[in-house]
């Protein structure tokens, strides 16, 4: 009788499951240590160190990470480190400085040696410490077997590599392909290079959603070379930028920031001025002193218009009489200006146009002179003879046709964000071996047969390069949490290497870069800095070639357009299961949690449909369903929609169908074509008669037309404004815009103050925050620095619909003027203002809200039972509840990893308690202990708070108000200071710095007495104002 | 019982010149009032009666089981939200808090004026006090967001050494609220003694005479007793006279001492004080129309005694009206643009539906009772009544959420939607409310015997004293 005996299902079935756990010792789980090292070989190594225990004396640096058993000289338990690192980003590297308590990274912040940075920091880069806590990322090396995941381990992948790769190399690698994400790591470089030379007839490919293809072809076009253009906006007079969003979308975004708003101090020499013409409402445009809004696809048209201006004006004709109409006088003006400022101007053309437009972009600048003094050209590095799609198509068509075997897919996630018209899925299942290398067990992953864990950019070694081309080194914060390998150690285990180590890799690539006599102690100092000084890119000095006669495209047809661009919040989709990233609102729309079809006011009403509208967009055949959001300022007929959200395999935030977690917004990457990869006419849309709620941070509802009339009286008294003329004529003019009774004290005042935190005698120091409105972009980067910095929690889209979001910093959007199409934009920051009479304090019934002795309004959450009166009669709005606990999901036994990235310095608050802006009370005490310690002053500029460390602009000073010296006490002695709602006699701690716009002559408004109302009144009361301040 | 069968024509609400209508109808004798008083105590409970304490028990139910659900979840279950961060919870509380104004009015505002008329409704006016007072106590309580430590709002002395904030209304608020339930429960408690002591008398049974006796203190009728109950009652009157005008002054602070615009007005305390009273009026009426004559007790509460309350309704209607106007008035004269526009939004904004359901309920629908007819007739006045009741939730509705929606900076504001929590919450308030009044008037006397003795014409006297 031949009769079966199993021990399990697994066994009957014999899976590979079982397979491998009889061919093993241990099970996976109980891994062999050292790990990829079999047990036979351990044997040996432990049979060699014992036989070498008696030689001691020689200790080689370990580049394991590990809790040290007796403390290093000069590490203080509790005591933060700092650490150099970068994440890349399109290619591009941007530096950062982590701040790690024992060992636990927990705050981002921008390297200050990196000229690039300077110590600001991107929401990206912000968000880094949550998604390396993240617990839904990859966990272990994973194979999926007909449609069933198995865990498997390093060592079991390496055999498997060995399998496939070694019959591979008999035919020199012809069916091996790589899908790689764009880098500019140098030994990335180096290992594709050692691969191509292994398998000679493999190929490699780069995709990536947000390509700058069209300036790589523009700038061949132009030069008939790919240059990378450098852009000095510290000086340039004049600044022009067509469908580009050179302050926040660009890679040199932080630089550009910086640059523009140093240049937007109106007592401190000539202003910038800035004009934008654009499709969507960018942050450039909202900053812009012109804006003009125009499709995409009209972009060409009025660059053409521009060209023949400019070429009319350098060649002493008078150009040709301008239209009445405001499209016309701005381009006008812009011609005016630019020729008036050769040299000093430059003009900036979004890598979403075609090529050609960026070769006449080139010629334009090297016509006013531009090129080689305010734009900069370099080599560019990244140049590929093919475009990102072209490369992805090409790999998509070979998988199809079935000759490609290997797949290696180093990062990315072209399953999800590929273009509608490359079926990247289907020729995936065709691919007998895919492996895919990710963060995430994202949409490619579930179609490879193996996942490999992927290093977060704090948990490796890398190089890489920023925009400017300086080098920039990564090195680990921590041990990899989840078995990871970074992209250049899978590549070196690919070309045979055993155990390679990235430290090795990386040290090996950019030794070129160092000096050569002192190999060590410049990788020493190089991985100390994070960024290798004077390492930019070489300058060049192409000649633009004869370019073929412009074709001048007519615009003004009434054809709907679609623009496809990447999240400010979640770029490509990669960061959408980042919370603070899905919560960050959008700084125009204030979306949170979704995307949206962004439509006009006027196309709105020519389609019938409003806020929350569900249409149906239809691009050559496909369709998509998406709410309305109608934004004043977005080009007519042209409809903006955010790609990166619809992700069906992010994780428990940002969607994840297998575990019923919707997507958070919908795909739009479906739309994508051939002639549609960033914007296309010819869109239908239709009305689908559903609705949806979006949720918004402000305007929770529409406002109607009682309250939209107000705010349009209001917002002039809250965000003051003004043309430099104006500011030159009375540069008080700000403190002027409110008329209030005199605001008396209750206490005597002594006759030797002049402020009122000197008349309250605070001992010591008294914290004061100042924030200019003229530099501020509105770009999110202090709200999410705040968020990181103070364990700000996440609601949720539910919660912040019911407009409970926690955010202590919020970006108030306003819009101005009577055309709604295109309106002005007013942005604050709006934070808790400590004010000296805070309302706040004296309603508390159990005083949980009190003054400190330096000024600060303190919250004690401990004492706060939650009577909410506090944020009743707080003027402003910035207090903030907790409705439910909204730190649950760190007790989460499964997500318990996520409470890591909280900042041991700042308390988690509990449910039912309010919080608000400290002024980073926890960081200005630091600086007081050391200071005390060291028996020295604190001097200005010492305490920096989260936010001023992340604003790129350096809109943002804090500082000691009684310090006459400090820079914020200058801030709120100038002119421009104004405190927000100082009629309430509050005494606001915080004050802004009024707004100054520098519009072209020809466009400046007619001079208003700018008072927002026309109310006579007598000088005398300026003047007393004048006297007290 | 036969005494009610035939009921007598209420002629009372007919002004005879030269002749006082009288207070009490039918065959006024003592032993009349005492036994139609009693009698509820003492026959058979109804089925009815059962019915309705079950709907109401249930609904009592419901309000604590949601506030067990609030304690665990957050008080996040409410619509409260920014800027609203006061709700539902706390336009309740100053509603019931306003209804509860009435029995202590009545009782001793009106006892220090000597209307003997009060002496028919005082009774069940105080004691609906009391009940509103409890159903206000609940709201502030479980609105704050850490309700166990509730008990930080009392000045009692910690291991922390920390006091209480004095300079916040909202502890004043605590004082005021917990000082006027004191009182109106001693007031209410003290004048039943006489009348409990007849209960006790005329028990049968073992758990009453018990009951009873324990609560009458030993009362035995004797002129001492009654020296002694007089004098107290008279003092007890006038230490709870100011705090009628004090509770919700101080109650109208929690508003008027902030900042917000539509919140700092001076006219509030006044104006609370005055639609109090007319809440707490309407409230009365409500419950009383239909008791009295589920009850049979129209001799002692008469159509008059209807009638007398409307007057004040008509008055403090027409007070609350005029502070309406003024409010816009003061706002449009203070020439400040967030005061102009609080008022405006009110009246036009997203709000404005709420605004003109409360003018029309309390403004417009009082004005109804200059008419005689409509005076006089109980079902009319209980229709009134009950658009008063609705109006003055959404008085409390008004000045709270449109106040916070829409603020100073337009950047946060925002539109208040009440949950389903919130609603059941306040049904189960009601719930709360009707559970006590019946279980009152099934247990207590309805009516203050003694008093109403006591304006009675004498037996064998010309009556009128």
């Amino acid at each position: 009788m031949d009769k079966k005996y199993w021990r399990s299902l697994n066994e009957l079935h014999s899976t590979p499951e079982f397979e491998e756990i009889l061919n093993r010792e241990f099970s996976a789980a109980a891994s062999e240590y050292p790990e990829g090292v079999s047990r036979r070989r351990w044997m040996q190594l432990m049979g060699a160190s014992v036989a070498l225990a008696g030689v001691s004396g020689c200790r080689w640096e370990d580049e394991k990470i590990s809790p040290s058993v007796s403390r290093p000289e000069g590490l203080i338990p509790g005591m933060p480190q700092k650490f150099a690192t970068f994440m890349e980003l399109g290619g591009m590297a941007q530096a950062l400085l982590v701040t790690s308590y024992d060992g636990r990274p927990i705050k981002v912040e921008g390297n200050p040696d990196s000229a690039q940075a300077h110590g600001a920091s991107s929401v990206f880069a912000q968000s880094e410490t949550l998604s390396l806590y993240d617990p839904d990322r990859a966990v272990g090396v994973v194979e999926r077997k007909a449609g069933t995941r198995y865990s498997r381990d390093w060592q079991a992948f390496v055999e498997y590599a060995d399998s496939i790769l070694g019959p591979a190399r008999q035919d020199g690698g012809a069916k091996v392909r790589v899908l790689a994400d764009v880098s500019s790591s140098a030994a990335r470089k180096n290992l594709q290079e050692k691969f191509s030379a292994r398998y000679p007839k493999s190929r490699w490919y780069e995709y990536t959603a947000d390509s700058r293809d069209n300036a790589y072809q523009g700038a061949k076009l132009a030069f008939g070379d790919v240059v990378r253009p450098h852009f000095d906006l510290s000086k340039a007079n004049i600044v022009v930028c067509l469908d580009e969003d050179l302050l926040s979308e660009h890679p040199a975004s932080l630089l550009h920031a910086r640059d523009w708003a140093a240049r937007r101090d109106p007592a401190a020499g000539e202003m910038n001025r800035l004009y934008a013409v654009e499709s969507r409402f960018t942050t450039t445009g909202l900053s812009a002193d012109h804006r003009l809004p125009s499709r995409s696809v009209d972009i060409g048209f009025y660059l053409t218009k521009l060209e023949a201006q400019v070429q009319a004006l350098l060649s002493g004709k008078k150009a040709e009489a301008a239209g009445d109409d405001y499209a016309s006088k701005v381009l006008a003006a812009m011609a005016d200006d630019l020729v008036a400022n050769k040299g000093a101007s430059l003009i900036a053309i979004g890598t979403s146009q075609p090529a050609e437009l960026h070769a006449r972009v080139h010629k334009l600048n090297e016509l006013l002179g531009n090129a080689g003094k305010t734009i900069r050209y370099s080599k560019e590095p990244l140049a590929t003879d093919v475009s990102s799609v072209e490369a992805l198509r090409t790999l998509a068509g070979e998988m199809q046709a079935g000759s490609v075997e290997t797949l290696i897919i180093l990062g990315g996630n072209p399953a999800y964000n590929a273009p509608g018209d490359i079926d990247f899925v289907s020729a995936l299942s065709s691919v007998p071996n895919a492996i895919h290398l990710g963060e995430y067990e994202d949409e490619t992953s579930l179609l490879c047969q193996w996942h490999l864990p992927k290093t977060h950019p704090f948990e490796q070694w890398g190089d890489s390069r920023a925009y400017d081309g300086t080098l920039c080194v990564a090195q680990p914060l921590l041990e990899p949490l989840h078995d990871g390998k970074s992209e250049v150690e899978l590549l070196a285990i690919l070309n045979g290497e055993k155990n390679p180590v990235g430290l090795d890799l990386v040290k090996e690539a950019v030794k070129g870069s160092l000096d050569s006599m002192a190999v060590n102690a410049s990788w020493r100092r190089l991985v100390h800095d994070g960024v290798l000084k004077g390492s930019s890119l070489e300058t060049v000095s192409p000649k633009v070639k004869a370019l073929p006669a412009a074709k001048i495209t007519e615009a003004a047809s009434e054809e709907m357009e679609l623009v496809f661009y990447a999240s400010p919040q979640v770029y490509d989709g990669r960061f959408a299961n980042s919370g603070w990233l899905q919560e960050t609102p959008d700084n125009l729309t204030k979306i949170t949690w979704d995307n949206a079809a962004i439509i006009a006011p006027k196309t709105a009403k020519g389609l019938g449909v409003e806020f929350g509208s569900v249409v149906k967009l239809i691009l050559e055949g496909k369709s998509i369903e998406l709410p309305v959001y109608v934004l004043p300022g977005q080009a007519p007929n042209s409809i903006a929609v955010a790609l990166g959200y619809g992700r069906t395999a992010a994780g428990l935030v940002g969607g994840d169908v297998a575990r019923d977690v919707a997507p958070v917004g919908e795909n739009i990457a479906a739309l994508q074509s051939k002639g549609a990869i960033n914007f296309a006419a010819g869109l239908k849309v239709e009305k689908t008669g559903k609705e949806y709620e979006l949720a918004v941070t402000q305007d929770h509802h529409s406002i109607d037309a009682v309250g939209a009339g107000e705010i349009q009286g209001r917002v002039g008294q809250l965000v003051r404004e003004g043309d430099l003329s104006e500011y030159k004529k009375n540069p008080g003019f700000a403190e002027e815009r409110t008329h209030h009774p005199e605001l008396k004290s209750l206490w005597d005042k002594p006759s030797d103050v002049e402020h009122s935190y000197e008349e309250l005698s605070y001992e010591g120091q008294a914290w004061g925050m100042s924030v200019d409105l003229t530099k501020c972009i509105g770009c999110n980067s202090c709200s999410i620095a705040c968020q990181a910095e103070n364990n700000v929690p996440v609601v949720g889209r539910e919660q912040v619909i019911n407009s409970r979001e926690m955010h202590w910093i919020r970006v108030d959007r306003y819009f101005t003027g009577d055309d709604v199409d295109n309106p002005g934009v007013s942005i604050q920051p709006m934070f808790c203002q400590q004010c000296e009479l805070a309302p706040c304090e004296q309603v508390c019934p159990v005083a949980a809200t009190v003054h400190s002795d330096e000024g600060l309004n303190d919250m004690v959450y401990n004492r706060c039972v939650g009577t909410r009166y506090c944020a009743n009669n707080c003027p402003y709005k910035v207090r903030r509840f907790n409705y439910f606990n909204f730190n649950k999901v760190y007790e989460d036994p499964n997500r318990k990893l996520q409470a890591l990235v909280l900042n041991p310095e700042v308390t988690v608050r509990h449910r039912g308690v309010m919080e608000k802006c400290t002024y980073c009370v926890q960081r200005i005490k630091t600086v007081q202990i050391e200071a005390k310690n060291e028996q020295r002053p604190i001097e200005d500029g010492e305490i920096v708070t989260a936010c001023q460390q992340a604003c790129p602009a350096k809109a943002i000073e804090f500082g000691d108000l009684v310090n006459k010296k400090s820079i914020v006490r200058q801030k709120h002695d100038d002119p421009r200071a104004y405190k927000a709602l100082s009629e309430l006699n509050i005494k606001p701690r915080t004050a802004y710095l009024a707004r100054i716009l520098n519009p072209h002559p020809s466009l400046a408004k007619p001079a208003t007495d700018g008072h927002g109302h026309g109310e006579q009144h007598a000088d005398a009361e300026h003047k007393k104002k004048a006297a007290k301040h | 019982m036969a005494s009610v069968t035939t009921k007598p024509i209420d002629t009372t609400t007919i002004e005879v010149p030269g002749q006082r209508a009288p207070l009490v109808l039918g065959s006024p004798d003592y032993g009349t009032v005492t036994e139609s008083v009693c009698r509820l105590a003492e026959c058979k409970t109804p089925m009815s009666f059962y019915v309705a304490l079950g709907i109401s028990a249930s609904l009592m139910g419901m309000l604590f089981g949601l506030i067990g659900y609030l304690i665990i979840t957050g008080v996040g279950v409410w619509g409260n939200r920014s800027p609203v961060f006061w709700g539902w919870p706390i336009v309740n509380f100053v509603f019931w808090v306003g209804i509860g104004h009435a029995g202590t009015l009545i009782s001793a505002i009106l006892f220090l004026f000597r209307q003997n008329w009060r002496t028919g409704i005082n009774r069940a006016a105080e004691a609906m006090t009391i009940f509103a007072v409890i159903c206000a106590g609940v709201f502030p309580g479980i609105h704050i967001g850490r309700v166990w430590l509730a008990y930080w709002l009392f000045p009692i002395p910690n291991q922390m050494e920390m006091w209480p904030n004095f300079r916040s209304p909202l502890l004043w608020d605590v004082f005021a609220v917990s000082t006027y339930a004191t009182v109106s429960l001693l007031f209410w408690y003290m004048g039943m003694i006489p009348d409990l002591a007849t209960l006790r008398d005329r028990a049968t049974g073992k758990i009453q005479q018990f009951a009873y006796g324990l609560f009458s203190l030993g009362w035995n009728g004797s002129s001492r007793h009654w020296h002694r109950y007089e004098r107290a009652y008279l003092l007890l009157a006038a230490l709870a006279a100011p705090l009628v005008l004090s509770v919700h002054t101080i109650v109208s602070f929690d508003f008027a001492v902030s900042q917000l615009p539509g919140w700092h007005t001076t006219i509030f305390p006044p104006y609370f004080v005055a639609g109090a009273v007319f809440s707490g009026f309407a409230m009365v009426l409500t419950l009383m129309i239909p008791a009295r004559s589920i009850c049979g007790i129209q001799d002692l509460l008469t159509d008059r005694h209807l009638e007398n309350m409307t007057k004040v309704i008509i008055a403090t209607g027409s007070m609350v009206g005029y502070a309406y106007a003024m409010e816009f008035f003061v706002a449009w004269y203070s020439g400040n643009r967030y005061e102009t526009f609080a008022f405006i939004n009110r009246a036009f904004g997203p709000y404005a539906w709420a605004y003109w359901i409360m003018v029309s309920c309390n403004v417009i629908s009082p004005q109804l009772f200059w008419i005689k007819k409509i005076r006089t007739t109980p079902w009319m006045i209980f229709v009134v009544c009950i658009f008063v009741n609705i109006g003055m939730w959404f008085e409390r509705f008004v000045i709270t959420v449109t106040s916070l929606s829409r603020d100073f900076l337009p950047s946060s504001w925002g539109y208040f939607k009440p949950t389903i929590v919130d609603v059941l919450m306040l049904i189960g308030s009601f719930g709360l409310f009707l559970t006590l009044f019946l279980l009152f008037c099934k247990f207590l006397p309805m009516v203050a015997m003694a008093e109403v003795k006591s304006v009675m014409p004498r037996p064998g006297g010309q009556g009128d004293h």
